[in-house]
């Protein structure tokens, strides 16, 4: 009873994500009934709707076993191998090399008046931990979906059978069942930060300055205002929170078999998991240069739970003030 | 070099399923519970134009499932016909979600109902294993066609309506069927069209 009901939740979800994908074949369908209802019975007219998708009686009992020809699976499996597909390598690919030139272009942002020393808490132990969770997780199955997306091209050429069947093997278990823990911490992370994220009239100001990191030109030495996160943030925190769901919800059905959904429902959700994919995995990039390279004292937000006092007065100067004056400052013993 | 593929003669088919039955015998070894390679499928039941079709995987020479599958573990052999290697399957059923004509199916015995390796029809030509190996039977079924004869789906159909062979052979098989058949009503005596007279 649950399985089904959550079934019929998962499928409307799904179609409700991507009903343009959907239409074309719709009206192939359309046509073909017309045509099917002015033509005499013939042979031609019975093959068209066979390849339309009529579906017969049979004794047979598997999912949509009446169903001679589906050629919907066909068209999303073109999507995923012309587009999909070469869109993940160019973002991976890309966005690494772009930051990495840019990094070596620009240098990373420094705190203007050095370090002072004094450490302010801005994330709790439990956010933390709910932070690395996700991460680790995340990170886990991102390299192990990669393998799965990509692997038969830029793996499997290189090393023997063998390997390559464990590796591959490897992937999917453990892609399998990294899904759920990062579903678990993704849920907690977005409810606990969501009331931090909204977004503020100062963010807009923090756009046209590109966050205050760029050493040069005319945006040299300039600091925008920030509240506790800054506008990169939210933005970073609502790709993940929306398309999070979008990869939580198609991974939980395709992972469950036994909710024999529709060939055309999974591949759907094969597509709408593999274009979430590529935003998270595009911001994932992006946050761990910004965190690891270009923020200077960035990092040790994550690993105390305490950042700079210079650090927060530069990076977020709202937050900090608003802080300072309600006495909710602490520093580091 | 021979391209072989299944071709089902709608005008014979009499929905017997022995081509199904055939099929699970010629493979039993290999096909665990709930796995059914072949299917016969009727249109129209009942009604006028009714018609069966016989279906399983048509070994297509620009295979969906080839091309989709994240573990690359599809092969064709020299005479076309697309096998896959059970060792490297991952279970993923992307090939199912590709596949126009519902040809691979997964066994579900593991926990969580997930599922196990990718069987479907080999054209009785077993797997990447050696040939008439216990492992190939065990796991792929039968190879036929390294005996020299052709799936027994098609070497048991009561009616000649389901054809397995090189293209070019059985479709100038069904040429001459046609040719002989000729269109309805232009040779007299002679209608093929199935239950047209009730329309």
């Amino acid at each position: 009873m649950m399985i089904k009901s959550l079934r019929r939740l998962l499928t409307l979800l799904v179609v409700l994500m991507s009903v343009s994908v959907v239409m074309p074949s719709y009206a192939a369908n359309e046509q073909t009934s017309q045509q099917m209802a002015n033509a005499e019975q013939s042979t031609a007219d019975m093959w068209r709707a066979v390849k339309a998708g009529e579906v017969g009686t049979t004794a047979a009992t598997e999912v949509e076993a009446g169903v001679l020809i589906n050629t919907f699976g066909n068209e999303g499996k073109i999507i995923k191998n012309d587009y999909i597909n070469p869109a993940m390598m160019a973002v991976v690919v890309g966005v690494f090399s772009i930051f990495l030139i840019f990094f070596l272009v620009n240098g990373p942002s420094k705190l203007t008046k050095g370090f002072s020393g004094k450490m302010v808490l801005r994330w709790s132990r439990a956010d933390v931990i709910l932070h690395w969770g996700m991460a680790i997780s995340c990170f886990a199955l991102i390299l192990t979906g990669l393998t799965i997306m990509l692997g038969r091209h830029i793996i499997q050429p290189f090393i023997g059978h063998e390997a390559w069947a464990f590796i591959i093997h490897f992937c999917k278990t453990v892609h399998d069942w990294v899904g759920p823990v990062f579903f678990v911490f993704w849920a907690i992370c977005v409810l606990k930060w969501m009331p931090r994220q909204t977004f503020k009239s100062y963010d807009l100001k923090w756009f046209l300055v590109a966050g205050g990191y760029i050493n040069f030109g005319p945006f040299k030495g300039k600091h925008p205002h920030s509240g506790y996160a800054n506008a990169g943030e939210k933005m970073w925190f609502w790709s993940l929170a929306i398309f999070g769901l979008f990869i939580c919800t198609t991974g939980l059905m395709l992972v469950f078999p036994g909710l024999a959904l529709p060939r055309e429902v999974a591949m759907i959700a094969v597509l709408v998991h593999g274009v979430s994919a590529i935003v998270i995995i595009g911001f994932t990039i992006v946050h761990i240069w910004m965190a690891t390279a270009l923020s200077e004292g960035g990092l040790e937000c994550m690993k105390s739970g305490y950042c700079d006092e210079n650090w927060a007065i530069q990076h977020h100067d709202i937050w900090y003030d608003e802080i300072k004056a309600n006495g909710s400052l602490k520093y580091q013993d | 070099m021979a391209v072989m593929k299944f071709l089902c003669d709608t005008k014979r088919c009499i929905e017997c399923n022995g081509c199904v039955t055939a099929c699970s015998n010629s493979n039993s070894e290999a096909l665990v519970w709930g796995i059914q390679r072949r299917r016969v499928v009727t249109l129209k039941e009942g009604e006028p134009g009714e018609a069966s079709i016989s279906v399983a995987c048509m070994h297509c020479t620009d295979a969906p499932c080839m091309a989709v599958c994240p573990a690359n573990c599809f092969y064709r052999t020299d005479d076309g016909i697309v096998l896959h290697n059970k060792a490297t399957c991952i279970g993923c059923g992307y090939c199912f979600y590709a596949c126009p004509f519902g040809a691979p199916q997964f066994p579900q015995k593991t926990s969580f109902g997930s599922r196990g390796k990718m069987d479907k029809c080999t054209y009785c030509a077993g797997g990447p294993v050696p040939d008439f190996s216990k492992e190939e039977v065990e796991l792929y079924g039968a190879n036929r066609i390294a005996e020299g004869k052709l799936p027994l789906c098609a070497e048991m159909c009561s009616t000649k309506a389901l054809l397995a062979g090189d293209a070019e052979v059985i479709s100038s098989i069904y040429r001459q069927r046609v040719a002989a058949r000729s269109n309805p009503n232009v040779i007299w005596g002679y209608d093929p069209q199935t239950a047209a007279d009730f329309k």
